[in-house]
């Protein structure tokens, strides 16, 4: 999805990039917005309240975007912590065809080897 | 900057709180009293700052689940899996679920995950407290079962036929509709209604759609989901 909203709006995208949290260079405030999904994604340095990295990232990204826009970042990130639990409790896989198709997007990601690949 | 709730668009707000409201109501397969006490399980397994590894079951670890329970050890086993470590899981190991729970409140035992997951992130990420669930409900479960519902190859769960003509993630839940219509207008709400999925353009004014992408990939790599 990524790839294909990036491509029709005209912008390079480069998944290694958002696999290392430094975002892709193309979209504006990249960074920001990886910084903060990857700390409010990181449960494991906090306590399920909040923690110096989330808020730091979330002051940083609502000095950049905006607050409403970093509400509807905490939406999005909200929303796949629901869909990757609903896809991989309920086995969800793609057909074949597709999985091949994007083999080099899952290698670029770094979730070609994951448990949850089926 | 402290966010409060009347900072949150009330579309969004409004999903939040009849999803969260809905974890303490009677369901179609588990009681209010049930639904409540696995939410109560979810969310203790997203909140751990020390979770138990994957293959540590939740109930062999004595003080985690009351000793007087409405819900079976199975069903708090397996929502404690799926709240923390969902891309672990097998299709053996949902078979072994399924030795005793039957699939359709499996189904929306997930729906429950999710739903504590995907509000507890939210709020989190604000830097906002969770709300207290509701007391329960009392009432039996509706037990609804749609008259079409058949195996999968694309998921574990069974669906409702036609089975496979839609992406997996989208008829997943189809065989327990009212799960399935929760999770969807969540969705609707903090990513992108349905209708708008094809449009590479779509807004709501404030992220682009490809800063959506970015957060939502992110997010996918971070929980290493391969679909």
């Amino acid at each position: 999805m990524l790839s294909w909203s990036g491509t029709e709006q005209g912008m390079e995208v480069d998944l290694v990039s958002v696999q290392a949290a430094t975002g892709g260079v193309a979209v504006n405030f990249a960074a920001e917005l990886v910084s903060f999904a990857t700390a409010a994604t990181n449960y494991d340095t906090g306590d399920g309240n909040d923690d110096s990295a989330l808020a730091t990232s979330r002051e940083a990204l609502i000095s950049t975007i905006g607050l409403d826009a970093t509400i509807d970042a905490a939406a999005v990130i909200a929303n796949f912590e629901m869909m990757t639990r609903l896809a991989d409790s309920t086995g969800a896989r793609m057909p074949t065809e597709v999985v091949a198709d994007r083999s080099a997007t899952a290698t670029a990601m770094g979730v070609d080897k994951v448990v949850s690949r089926r | 900057m402290n966010i409060n709730r009347h900072d949150i668009r009330q579309d969004l707000q409004y999903a939040h709180e009849q999803a969260w409201s809905s974890l303490s109501k009677p369901g179609t397969w588990w009681s209010g009293a049930q639904r409540r006490e696995l939410a109560v399980t979810a969310l203790m397994a997203v909140r751990e700052a020390e979770p138990l590894p994957p293959w540590v079951t939740v109930s062999s670890v004595a003080g985690r689940i009351p000793n007087s329970r409405a819900a079976p050890l199975m069903a708090h086993d397996a929502i404690y899996r799926i709240a923390r470590h969902a891309s672990t899981l097998t299709s053996d190991w949902y078979a072994r679920v399924c030795q005793q729970i039957d699939p359709l409140a499996y189904i929306e035992l997930c729906g429950i995950a999710c739903t504590v997951a995907s509000i507890a992130s939210f709020r989190r990420a604000l830097g906002l407290e969770c709300p207290e669930l509701a007391e329960e409900e009392s009432g039996e479960p509706s037990r609804k079962t749609p008259n079409n519902v058949v195996a999968a190859e694309l998921n574990w769960v069974p669906v409702t036929a036609p089975a496979d003509k839609s992406a997996a993630v989208v008829q997943a839940f189809t065989a327990v509709p009212e799960t399935n219509r929760v999770i969807w207008a969540m969705a609707d709400a903090q990513y992108i209604p349905d209708k708008e999925m094809v449009d590479p353009h779509w807004t709501r004014g404030t992220l682009s759609r490809v800063q959506m992408e970015l957060v939502a990939t992110r997010v996918s790599q971070q929980r290493e989901c391969f679909y």
